[in-house]
């Protein structure tokens, strides 16, 4: 009978082995299950799933089938034998106490440690009439003297199963009624020996199966293993060897990663851009000064944005303890009369100590404004992914720190038109859109001012950022001559779009398993 | 900035003959003509008519109404602005305020007019009442700086006198109440009084105004008489008096609310207001007043500033449509506001006028042509090198705020009253949850893993990112460096584990580092080392403490370093900017 090679193709290691030692026999060999693991060399339980397979296969057939009862130890049993059965420490106490002359009554035995009391009355009647034990007057219990058939045959018999489990018809008869008297029935677990039925199965090949063999030794893999080791690398032996084939379509078993995170990676990505347009980074501390977080920007001390409901000021210390006093002086002058700027200022009288205040960064502009004090280069462009802290209920709009992506051009040639083709230029390559809208807008720096809108190739119009001229107010006093373009871009909604969430919390989540699993799709 | 509700016919009505009456205007085109003003759209109902926009430009107060936005329309349709009579015409009035002295010390200014012809329909009072609420709600710092009252003119006999009485001197029923109240009951009771009571705290007398029959008109800043303050829909004739501490918010306030009412088709009579002290407009004020002053500008810094050439009569032109008084000369134009806005501080405020009122689309956009080299700074360089290396070693990254809480970023690491546990606090708390700033890294990440228990183990974790860290010896009493921490977690997390990761990471910034042993309270004793560098310490390794996982509710033994990455980083950007 001819078997497809697709099937001699499937065969495990397992089955190879256990298909080669029946073969190997006489044609026609039938061998029993223990005969047939020990000749293939193969331990029970790989034992067991050859042959399911090949039964399944129909390699091979079974020839006949015994039952035999086996007699084994219980985990009770185990401990008998680690210790002592409840007869043998019945009888132990009652020598104890003919020993010493101490009473002893059946309720005392029952209330000893680890013996239950339906156990004693059980074991001192079978005792009593093996004539091991007598009961006197006054329930005392007492010694005969004689040694106890069933206490020894018991001691012998936990002994011998304890090595391994044999069949009943090997033990005599007398040894055989103490396994019944001892052993696991229904409605009593608690005994010491099990007899179970094992079913012992003798197998030979099936014609398919002396095919399949035949096939297997022409081919000459005898062994076909499923590693490759370094080994069989070292001494070319994998050539003789036929590696198993893989059932390639199953899942992949999971593995841990390393990966940045997916919000970083999409800042990233746009601080990569940004530096590839020309733009330096600059960095600023998330304490700042008043002076740096608004006064530098021309925001009046009376400002409605100054208030204690929008801005987080430090508890301690609460002012700066030292500033750079012309700057400051400066722009108070700025603030109060315009100064040299040609504004008419803001017409009030400036408190250099609120200037000091502490607070939480609540705006990147005040990178931006620090930068313009530090004689930036001209022409240049900076920009910094700035974290920022508002003092806001947090809903999934609203988070109380975020980043924001804004910053400065500078040079000779920068006008409203250039402003204009500078946010062209973002929503071309940060926005990936074709399509932009300039509406007019209102940010207390800035004149003019400007909001871009853009058509995102998935989402549609949206507001992409805001920017504008620095104000001369802001500029001036800090020491920069040429017009500057203050710019931010709003790009948390692209953010979460991209990382398919809807809640501005989500960007900062403790969630690992979704931020394991989330692909950034920018 | 100020979001107003307005109605459509009651809008379009103010359009006036620049629009015929019968046409409707479209959304489309609202919309076009709102860049004129910087205001949204927030919503439209077209059952009601009703209009939501937001305006932007908070120096803008004017435009904060359904007028004001009509009118900049109006204006631009025109061709100009039609000049208001009533500030030309300022003959002796027939109507006094006197201040009386004292008031110097508490709220000194007040302007007024009286407005007659117009019948008050049920939008135009709707409007009236949100004005009032927008201007002295923000324009006037919540009533402080600027706050308005109106009433039935019939009702008021002059001169009224504006003075300081004793609290319980003055009495009168306020507006939503049935009893009549003293001032000082006004103010411990009355829902207004409670509010903006505190605008008047340590002022002995209070302020109020009273006609010549000594009848209370006004509590200001609090509440208006409920007799003579209830304006009704079918009146038409109305006093308006705004009172506050800075003269020109007061006489921009009352300008704004006399050329509302005369685009409604009121007559604005003036009133005159008679000081006791010198104001910087003298002794004797009669208002509405304007207060707009001529600035001359050139073209050329108007054109070098929108980056294109217009010449004189494209920028006078652009002016006039938007409200301006033009007067054109050689290479400059001799401009001044209307009367109803004070915004104009320096030129660029008139370029964007230009600009906006040309359109923004009339602008070509154009590439700014030099070239610079971009970069990231050291810190930042010295933290992407970091973060590569961890996500080499297998670590996820995290972000995490950095705004939090004591409790978990020193409480449950043990850190109480200990030099590691020394943050930067805020003052004005809203939420514990969100009232330090981190000290270091690793509270962050337990945070993640003490919610992550069922997701897949082993965890690697790691965050750069930025740490306040308290220095006295700083200006602004804190550091804000970058720090990188790690954690491990799983059943057999053990200190070599993280140490070979500390190691490699050290390896490929190329520094040289030692341990020593540190008795830190986050960690286990005997398995916990500082971190040094040059001998200078920075940052920490170690087995974390059994109690810091309890307080965490970490059922799984975790590893863990932080180091600060900007002590490995020389001359970092913020240290330049600071020094």
């Amino acid at each position: 009978m001819d078997i497809s090679s697709a099937v001699i193709d499937s065969l495990h290691p397992l089955e190879i082995k256990v298909l080669t030692t029946l073969s190997a026999r006489q044609p026609g060999t039938a061998l029993d299950s223990e005969q047939l693991a020990s000749a293939a060399e193969l331990e029970p339980s790989q034992f067991s799933m050859a042959v399911e397979w090949l039964l399944a296969k129909e390699l091979i057939t079974i020839q006949a089938e015994t039952v035999t009862p086996v007699v084994s130890l219980t985990k009770i049993g185990e401990e008998y034998y680690q210790g002592a059965a409840p007869i043998e420490r019945v009888l132990d106490a009652a020598r104890e106490a003919a020993g010493t002359g101490k009473r002893l009554t059946i309720p005392d035995l029952q209330s000893q440690d680890g013996l239950d009391p339906s156990d004693v009355s059980k074991v001192v009647g079978r005792l009593k009439k093996e004539g091991v034990l007598l009961i006197v007057q006054g329930g005392c219990i007492e010694t005969t003297g004689r040694p106890s058939q069933t206490v020894e045959a018991l001691r012998t018999l936990l002994k011998q199963m304890h090595e391994s489990s044999r069949a009943l018809v090997e033990f005599s008869e007398g040894d055989r009624r103490v396994i019944e008297d001892y052993a696991v029935k229904r409605g009593n677990a608690k005994e010491p020996f099990r007899v179970d039925e094992r079913v012992t199965r003798v197998f030979m090949l099936s014609p398919s199966g002396v095919s399949a063999a035949a096939q297997l030794l022409q081919q000459g893999v005898a062994e076909e293993v499923s590693q490759l080791t370094p080994d069989m690398l070292k001494d070319g032996s994998w050539r003789q060897k036929r590696f198993r084939k893989y059932t390639i379509s199953l899942r992949a078993p999971r593995v841990g990663t390393g990966k940045k995170h997916p919000y970083r990676e999409f800042l990233d990505a746009v601080k990569t851009k940004l530096v590839s347009m020309g733009f330096q980074e600059m960095r600023g501390p998330l304490v700042e000064t008043e002076f740096w977080n608004m006064d530098a920007l021309f925001m009046p001390q009376f400002h409605p944005a100054r208030d204690i409901h929008d801005v987080y000021f430090v508890k301690q210390p609460t002012h700066a303890s030292a500033m750079d006093e012309s700057v400051l002086s400066h722009v108070a002058q700025v603030h109060q009369h315009g100064a040299e700027t040609g504004s008419t200022g803001w017409g009030y009288s400036f408190d250099i100590q609120r200037a000091k205040r502490l607070v939480l960064r609540s705006q990147g502009t005040a990178v931006s404004a620090r930068t313009l004090a530090a004689s930036p280069s001209i022409p240049g462009k900076y920009f910094s992914i700035a974290r920022c802290f508002r003092y806001d209920q947090v809903d999934a709009t609203h988070a109380t720190d975020f980043f924001q992506v804004e910053g400065i051009v500078l040079g000779e040639d920068i006008n409203f038109r250039t402003l204009l083709g500078l946010l062209n230029l973002f929503a071309r390559e940060v926005a990936q859109a074709k399509e932009v809208k300039f509406l007019p807008a209102y940010f207390p720096f800035t004149e003019p001012s400007v909001e871009l809108h853009v058509r995102h190739p998935r989402l549609g119009w949206m507001e992409l950022g805001g920017a504008g001229l620095f104000r001369p107010e802001v500029t001036l006093p800090l020491g920069v001559t040429v017009p500057v373009i203050a710019w931010g871009l709003g790009l948390d909604r692209m953010a979460m779009v991209a990382l398919g969430i809807h809640d501005i919390r989500e960007l900062f989540t403790d969630n690992l398993e979704l931020i394991r699993t989330t692909r950034g799709l920018f | 900035m100020p979001t107003i509700t307005i109605y459509k016919d009651d809008f379009q009505s103010l359009l006036g003959d620049a629009e015929p009456a019968h046409r409707a205007v479209s959304i489309e085109e609202l919309e076009a003509w709102l860049m004129l003003v910087k205001g949204e759209l927030k919503g439209y109902t077209p059952e009601t008519g009703e209009l939501r926009i937001e305006l932007q430009d908070s120096n803008r107060p004017d435009l904060w109404c359904c007028e004001g936005i009509a009118r900049q329309i109006r204006i631009k349709q025109r061709g100009k602005l039609l000049p208001y009579p009533f500030v030309s015409r300022q003959s002796k009035s027939r109507m006094q305020i006197i201040v009386k002295p004292g008031m110097e010390q508490v709220r000194p200014y007040v302007a007024a007019c009286a407005a007659r012809g117009y019948r008050v329909t049920t939008e135009g009072l709707a409007q009236l009442i949100q004005t009032q609420e927008k201007l002295a709600e923000i324009f006037g710092h919540k009533r402080k700086t600027v706050s308005i009252g109106i009433y039935q003119l019939p009702k008021i006999k002059f001169p009224v006198t504006y003075e300081l009485v004793k609290p319980d001197e003055a009495r009168f029923t306020p507006l939503g109440m049935e009893t009549v109240m003293t001032l000082s009951e006004i103010l411990m009771v009355h829902p207004k009084g409670l509010e903006y009571g505190a605008i008047l705290d340590g002022a002995g007398r209070l302020p109020i105004l009273r006609d010549a029959a000594s009848q209370p008109l006004s509590f200001p800043p609090i509440i208006n008489s409920r007799e003579v303050g209830e304006v009704q829909v079918g009146d038409d004739q109305l006093f308006v008096e705004v009172t506050g501490t800075d003269l020109s918010m007061v006489v921009l306030t009352l300008n704004i609310f006399a050329s509302n009412l005369a685009d409604r088709g009121a007559m604005i009579e003036p009133v005159e207001v008679q000081y006791s002290m010198n104001t910087p407009l003298g002794k004797r004020v009669t208002t509405p007043v304007d207060l707009g002053k001529s600035k001359t500008i050139r073209i050329d810094t108007i054109e070098h500033a929108l980056g294109q050439e217009l010449g004189v009569k494209t920028v006078a032109r652009a002016l006039e449509t938007y409200g301006y008084h033009v007067a054109s000369g050689k290479g400059s134009v001799k401009v001044k506001l209307p009367l109803y806005r004070q915004d104009l501080m320096h030129t660029m405020d008139v370029v964007e006028d230009v600009a906006m009122s040309l359109g923004y689309a009339e602008f070509t956009p154009v590439m700014p042509a030099q070239s610079t080299v971009g970069g990231l700074s050291d810190i930042e360089q010295t933290s992407d090198r970091a973060r590569e290396l961890m996500v080499g070693l297998g670590f996820q990254e995290i972000i995490s705020n950095i705004l939090g809480s004591p409790e978990s970023y020193s409480g449950r690491m043990r850190l109480d009253e200990t030099e590691w546990g020394r943050m930067v606090e805020v003052d004005n708390v809203m939420s514990l949850s969100f009232s330090c700033l981190r000290q270091w890294i690793l509270p962050s990440l337990l945070r993640v893993e003490a919610a992550s228990s069922r997701a897949f183990y082993p965890h690697r974790l790691f965050e750069a990112g930025d740490v306040a860290i308290p220095d006295a010896f700083h200006e602004l009493g804190s550091r804000t460096d970058t720090a990188l921490g790690a954690v491990i977690a799983h059943a057999s997390a053990h200190f070599s584990e993280i140490h070979s990761c500390l190691d490699v990471l050290f390896y490929y910034l190329g520094k040289e580092y030692i341990l020593e042993t540190v008795q830190h309270p986050s960690f286990l004793e005997g398995r916990a080392g500082r971190i040094l560098v040059a001998g200078r310490p920075v940052g920490v390794i170690g087995e974390l403490h059994p109690e810091v996982l309890e307080r965490w509710q970490i059922a799984m033994p975790v590893v863990a370093f932080d180091l600060n990455l900007s002590h490995l980083t020389v001359g970092t950007e913020v240290r330049e900017l600071l020094s």
